[in-house]
């Protein structure tokens, strides 16, 4: 009986909650990496969100309902993310940004499954969407879609035979390193010497000397922004000549930024680059420069489009519901013809797995380039 | 205040703080349970910092062992009432191992080893990936039941966790009104005179570093459960500094200071929020600023203040 009544008391308060939200601004929420050593990349992609929810509230919000976006930093630590996402299910957040770095989104994924709210993140671990969990969504690719390209290239256009691997061991890089590795094996590339280095490490002289002793045909670097200029300018200073392949992060703009010169030459296979040969790409990245005075790398446009992809989808189900918004997104298709603010087609598949077209790019003259255009996995 | 009026305080406070969390919603709940893991952590290396007056930066490496003793048994279906005592007996005895040697040497010595441990574990938690699971961590780690009610639900946890870091309290309290315990403080105060009192000081000080780092594991089982995930990197050495911070803000060496810094460590960050990107700047500044003029700690505020009846 007391069970049943509290069944009632429940609803009662959940038909007043309701009523009372139908009206006013939609809660967003963000958990973001704005201190510790995902700084670099909460930062961006937060900034990202902020911009298109104002862009979109300027023009009358979603469904003439404005956004109301709140953001919370995690410190990049998990106890803390997991702390935050309870705090956004309690704001009865529509939707969850964030966090960024895959440490953090394993602890707070749990929490916004289990209250049943649709969660994107930019985190880059193949495993985040492999767990049957309905209601978590990237930004960008997995490791498992983007090594294969690596691999290609690597194999097709730079004709390496065998080459050296330096990476971050925490788990972005370790994600990485072992899909890498299943990569060039199936493309009969060989593996040299395989450095593991520190997130936040300083010093790279000893990984860049082990791969130099190596004697293999290139280097590839897969560690975060900042280590990423360590490890150019150490490569640079020891008269490294062979080719430095990387994804995402090694010609990202900060990278460039903080490795100068040393990071001319340097290749990397980019699922979201603010140099896309893509005007409306070039157009987000300018806008966004102006407002923040930074130029955003990938986690900017990652959060960018993320909210456009709310909106698109919110519109296409009709009204604010999270459970439906999830359901709707699963092998959904979103075309820049209809929504320009997601700048590339873009598609889910079952697992909340993203894929639309990637760059190959260089650095030149201390500018990111795009060279090459690659077709998503399956074609729209 | 008289010993009864403060033990009534006690109890009234502890009430007040376990009906706390009805008024709370998840996230409230999830901080206090937070607050009382680490209170666990931190009591205990009061007992090394401030009765045996030894610097330690190892205490997460302790926290980190007794989570990962909890993430793997648990995981393989163990009871949570069998693992939480190997997790406490585990630490214990790497305390002692660790001691043994280390002790030799002291204070700020003391400080570099136990840091060096630190590392050392994190390296292995980190690089054992088949034991371990690696940087990827460990996921799904279950919650007890107790008597077939199920602690999934956030509010049962965290009167979970209160209850036992009453006991260990307890415990703890019981222990430093021991002779032992008062050894313990005649250690700190003067370790010359104790030794000349017949006071094995070698002996003395190791056990209050491996009841200290016993405390830990068993905070570290609570943790592992609560946040049912943990990876290497929350028992990094930084999160060792965090719990020394913890014990020295609030008083060490007294009883109830390590409650007070936990309080600051962990939930004074949360409050500075509202002030978004300056928050942890104000923290380290509202740090810097009561050490320089409370060295002593929170507690010793009444002693500065030149109140009567104030003492340790």
């Amino acid at each position: 009986m007391k069970r049943f009544a509290g069944w009632i008391g429940a609803m009662v308060l959940g038909v007043a909650a309701t009523a009372a939200a139908q009206n006013g601004p939609v809660p967003i929420v963000g958990l973001v990496e704005l201190s510790g050593p995902g700084a670099v990349s909460g930062t961006n992609f937060n900034d990202g969100v902020r911009m298109a929810v104002e862009e979109i509230n300027a023009k009358g919000g979603i469904l003439g309902r404005k956004i109301d976006y709140t953001y919370n930093d995690t410190q990049s630590n998990p106890g803390v993310a997991k702390a935050l996402a309870q705090k956004a299910v309690d704001q009865n957040a529509y939707v969850v940004m964030g966090p960024v770095f895959s440490g953090s989104i394993f602890v707070s994924m749990d929490v916004t499954r289990k209250a049943e709210i649709t969660n994107f993140t930019g985190g880059e671990a193949a495993n985040i969407t492999q767990q049957g969990n309905p209601y978590i969504f990237r930004t960008s690719f997995t490791q498992a879609n983007a090594m294969p390209r690596v691999a290609r290239y690597m194999k097709n256009a730079l004709k390496l035979k065998s080459v050296d691997i330096i990476w971050v061991n925490n788990d972005f890089g370790k994600g990485g390193h072992d899909e890498f590795l299943k990569a060039i094996k199936a493309d009969g590339i060989k593996l040299g010497a395989d450095v593991s280095t520190d997130q936040g490490q300083v010093d790279f002289s000893g990984a860049v000397l082990k791969v130099k002793q190596s004697g293999s045909d290139g280097v590839f670097v897969y560690v975060n922004e900042e280590e990423s200029a360590r490890a150019l300018r150490e490569l640079a200073k020891q008269g490294y000549n062979k080719p430095r392949i990387g994804e995402t992060t090694l010609t990202g703009q900060k990278v460039i930024e903080l490795a100068g010169s040393a990071a001319d030459g340097a290749i990397a296979h980019v699922g979201l680059s603010p140099d896309a040969p893509i005007p409306a790409v070039r157009a987000f990245a300018e806008r966004f420069q102006k407002e923040f005075k930074y130029k955003p790398d990938h986690n900017g446009i990652k959060g960018y489009t993320a909210m456009y992809i709310v909106k698109a989808m919110t519109e296409k189900i009709g009204k604010f519901d999270t459970k439906a918004l999830a359901a709707a997104l699963h092998g959904a298709k979103i075309l820049v013809k209809d929504h320009p603010g997601v700048l590339m087609d873009v598609s889910f598949d079952k697992n909340g797995d993203i894929d639309r077209e990637s760059f190959m790019t260089k650095v030149e003259n201390g500018k990111q380039v795009v060279f090459e255009t690659l077709p998503p996995l399956h074609p729209f | 205040m008289n010993a009864k009026t403060g033990k009534l305080a006690l109890v009234v406070g502890i009430a007040a703080f376990a009906i706390l969390p009805l008024f709370l919603k998840g996230y409230g709940v999830y901080l206090c349970a937070l607050f009382c893991v680490y209170l666990m952590a931190t009591l205990g290396l009061n007992l090394t910092v401030g009765y045996a007056g030894q610097m330690s930066l190892g205490q997460a490496a302790f926290f980190g062992i007794g989570a990962y003793h909890a993430a793997i048994l648990l995981k393989l279906g163990w009871p949570f009432f069998l693992v939480l005592p190997i997790a406490a007996v585990a630490c214990f005895l790497v305390g002692l191992l660790l001691g043994f040697p280390a002790l030799r040497v002291q204070h700020h010595y003391l400080a570099f080893a136990t840091l060096g441990f630190n590392i050392l574990v994190f390296l292995i938690m980190r690089n054992e990936a088949t034991i371990t699971g690696g940087p990827l961590g460990i996921s799904g780690i279950p919650r007890p039941s107790l008597f077939g009610i199920s602690l999934d639900a956030d509010l049962r946890y965290f009167w979970f966790t209160l209850f036992f870091t009453v006991v260990l309290a307890a415990i703890l309290w019981w222990l430093l009104r021991s002779p032992w315990g008062r050894a313990f403080a005649a250690l700190r105060d003067n370790p010359i005179r104790a030794e000349s009192l017949g006071i094995n000081i070698t002996a003395y000080t190791l056990f209050a570093f491996a009841i200290g780092a016993a405390c830990a594991g068993v905070a570290g089982v609570f943790y592992a459960s609560l946040l049912q995930f943990i990876e290497p990197s929350s028992f990094q050495f930084s999160y060792s500094l965090m719990m020394l911070l913890a014990v020295i803000v609030g008083g060490s060496g007294r009883f109830f200071g390590p409650v007070l810094g936990t309080v600051i460590i962990v939930l004074l960050p949360e409050w500075l929020r509202f002030m978004q990107n300056w928050y942890l700047a104000v923290f380290g500044f509202a740090i810097v600023a009561l050490m320089i003029f409370l060295p002593g700690g929170l507690l010793s505020l009444p002693e500065r203040l030149g109140w009567k009846g104030a003492s340790k």
